[in-house]
């Protein structure tokens, strides 16, 4: 390295404890429907994607299951909350549990890394047959002051190809 | 099929409502398998998903595996999937190339159109028994195309393809023309998802321009206007609610079709400007000149539904197909389109902007689905055996060739298409 990546002002290296801690909690505001704060912890310029193909390389050029920037993940929470979410009547209860969380890579400045873990998700309303969804999260974070903001959430669902009923809670 | 005599069928379809049973009775779906998707032209593929000599794609027609196939004559056939040996689906993957398509079960190939290829072992079968077209990959019956559009037909009397079509191609016309090459491809997949509930359930939602005030409530923020739903500045966030209090977009008419299509008018009814629109209306004023360009980029339709299963949603790009599986389950398919010849932008703005109006976790399409599901629940009571499609009912304005148009959300489109499950369901 040379002196002037020394004087970048980050914590360097990730802790794996902190960062499991972060993605932990994105899972627990989820859980609990926190919407807004979950909403809140990605970036101006960040997006939350869940591809609907194996290896999927884009947004662009082929169908995602998800694909929100920040501001259709705003819209997407208030309809959430929306008194007449009538799909949401009765409500979903899920529970996200999270395992093999490791830092993949970090940048070079030290400013981002690249988180991998695996999940299974749970999904239960009153009237329809339970769901369980898993795959693997990749996650693309930037150091924010003490914390982190998310500026790529990649959900790869082992499903995500299949034909799916209809979908309301993010993975 | 005896259950039920031409007569009761018939009697199921009345002016203005039709007997729950059309869409809960396991009975008359399976009618419907023989008498509809048997009978009729029904969409199988676009043909830029094989572009290539021995490109294929599987879907199903009827429940019955087909595929999709570019032989070596450049033509596409649709074979039914299934071993002329002993009845294995040959073709596991949904779309792929192969010089012959290989039966994994013994061997048996077969040529892109169906015809026997290679059988092993073949001195010890006798000779007779080899003959025929049914040892090969059966073709369909029926084959037509309109503009890429591949129609199949179970049955080998009917009615030539743009005879079925009529008026309502103009609604294929429409999403077509809007490449500068007057041409589209399917390149980008399709959502997949399913819902509980009869495939007329979502047969009537694309002629029905009455419920999304009450359906698509969670789509409209505290301002009044819902969120923005297409790239450029005329793609919203629009107001959705008119001074009087009533949703603007049930103020729009609807049409109905002989045979069972329809369509409905646009809520987007401006030319799209600035960037990459301005380049493409040029590329458009160079194919079509500069009056067919305004015609074509009029939006005057938001979709065009060809009976049974294809909806032309013209102001989406997109195109949704409609597979029913079972009397109470059915999937549906959303293939965005990619306009050949325009800014390559505009085609990948389109697939964000479908990702959120017409997926799995769509804003809109889940409320929707939320409904059918409700319809098929609700209507396995017993208090009434009729459901109502009597909205501007007397008020149809007949535009001539077969084709009525009712203002303010009317259900015409709808009844047409129950007219034309009766016209075939009870003969």
């Amino acid at each position: 390295m040379n002196s002037a990546m020394m004087e970048v002002e980050t914590k360097l290296p990730f802790a794996a404890a902190e960062v499991t801690a972060f993605v932990e909690n994105e899972a627990d505001l989820l859980d609990t429907q926190r919407f807004e704060d979950w909403c809140a912890l990605y970036a101006d310029d960040g997006a939350y994607w869940v591809p609907a193909n194996r290896k999927q390389k884009d947004w662009l050029t082929h169908v995602s299951l998800y694909y929100d920037e920040k501001h259709t993940m705003k819209t997407r929470v208030q309809r959430l909350q929306h008194p007449m979410i009538h799909c949401q009547e009765p409500a979903s209860h899920c529970v996200r549990v999270l395992s093999n969380v490791r830092i993949e890579s970090v940048s070079d400045d030290g400013s981002e890394c690249t988180v991998r873990s695996k999940f299974i998700m749970l999904e239960d309303r009153v009237g329809a047959e339970r769901r369980v969804f898993g795959g693997s999260y990749t996650h693309r974070l930037r150091r924010e002051g003490d914390g982190f903001r998310i500026v790529l959430k990649r959900v790869d669902l082992t499903n995500c190809n299949a034909t799916l009923p209809m979908l309301t809670q993010p993975f | 099929m005896s259950a039920y005599s031409n007569e009761s069928l018939a009697q199921m379809v009345q002016a203005d409502r039709v007997h729950r049973g059309i869409y809960v009775d396991p009975q008359i779906f399976e009618i419907e398998m023989q008498k509809i998707f048997g009978k009729v032209w029904v969409y199988v593929g676009h043909d830029s998903l094989v572009p290539n000599i021995g490109d294929y794609y599987c879907t199903t027609l009827a429940r019955q595996p087909v595929v999709m196939s570019r032989h070596e004559d450049g033509k596409v056939y649709v074979l039914f999937n299934r071993c002329g040996h002993r009845g294995a689906q040959v073709l596991a993957s949904e779309r792929g190339n192969a010089r012959h398509f290989t039966c994994m079960y013994h061997g048996w190939a077969f040529r892109p159109n169906g015809d026997l290829a290679g059988v092993p072992m073949r001195a010890d079968f006798p000779p007779e028994s080899l003959q025929g077209p049914e040892v090969g990959m059966v073709r369909v019956p029926r084959v037509a195309s309109y503009r890429g559009f591949v129609f199949a037909s179970l049955d080998p009397n009917v009615m030539p393809l743009e005879e079925f079509l009529g008026e309502a191609k103009r609604g294929i016309d429409e999403l077509v023309d809007r490449s500068p090459e007057g041409e589209i491809e399917f390149w980008a997949g399709c959502h997949r998802y399913y819902f509980r509930g009869n495939w007329k359930l979502q047969m009537d939602n694309m002629a029905d321009t009455y419920h999304p005030a009450a359906c698509h409530a969670s789509t409209v923020g505290p301002d009044g206007r819902q969120f923005q739903r297409r790239a450029g500045e005329e793609g919203g966030a629009a107001l959705f609610f008119a001074p009087n209090g009533e949703a603007i977009v049930s103020q729009l008419g609807v049409r109905g079709f002989r045979h069972g299509h329809s369509s409905e008018q646009s809520l987007f009814d401006k030319e799209q400007k600035g960037g990459q629109w301005d380049e493409y209306r040029a590329l458009m004023v160079q194919k079509y000149g500069e009056e067919r360009t305004a015609d074509i980029l009029k939006n005057r339709r938001h979709s065009l539904t060809l009976f049974p299963t294809l909806d032309i949603l013209i102001a989406q790009t997109s195109v949704r197909v409609v597979k029913p599986i079972a009397v109470d389950l059915t999937e549906v398919e959303i293939w965005p389109v990619r306009l050949k010849g325009a800014p390559e932008v505009i085609s990948t703005d389109l697939i964000k902007y479908v990702n959120i109006t017409h997926s799995a976790s769509s804003f809109i399409q889940t409320d929707d689905l939320e409904a059918f599901e409700r319809c098929q629940r609700g209507m396995q009571t017993q208090g009434s055996d009729y459901v109502l499609v009597a909205r501007g009912v007397g008020a149809e304005i007949d535009e001539g060739d077969g084709v009525l148009f009712g203002p303010r959300s009317s259900e015409v489109g709808q009844r047409a298409k129950h007219f034309a499950w009766r016209d075939l369901m009870s003969v």
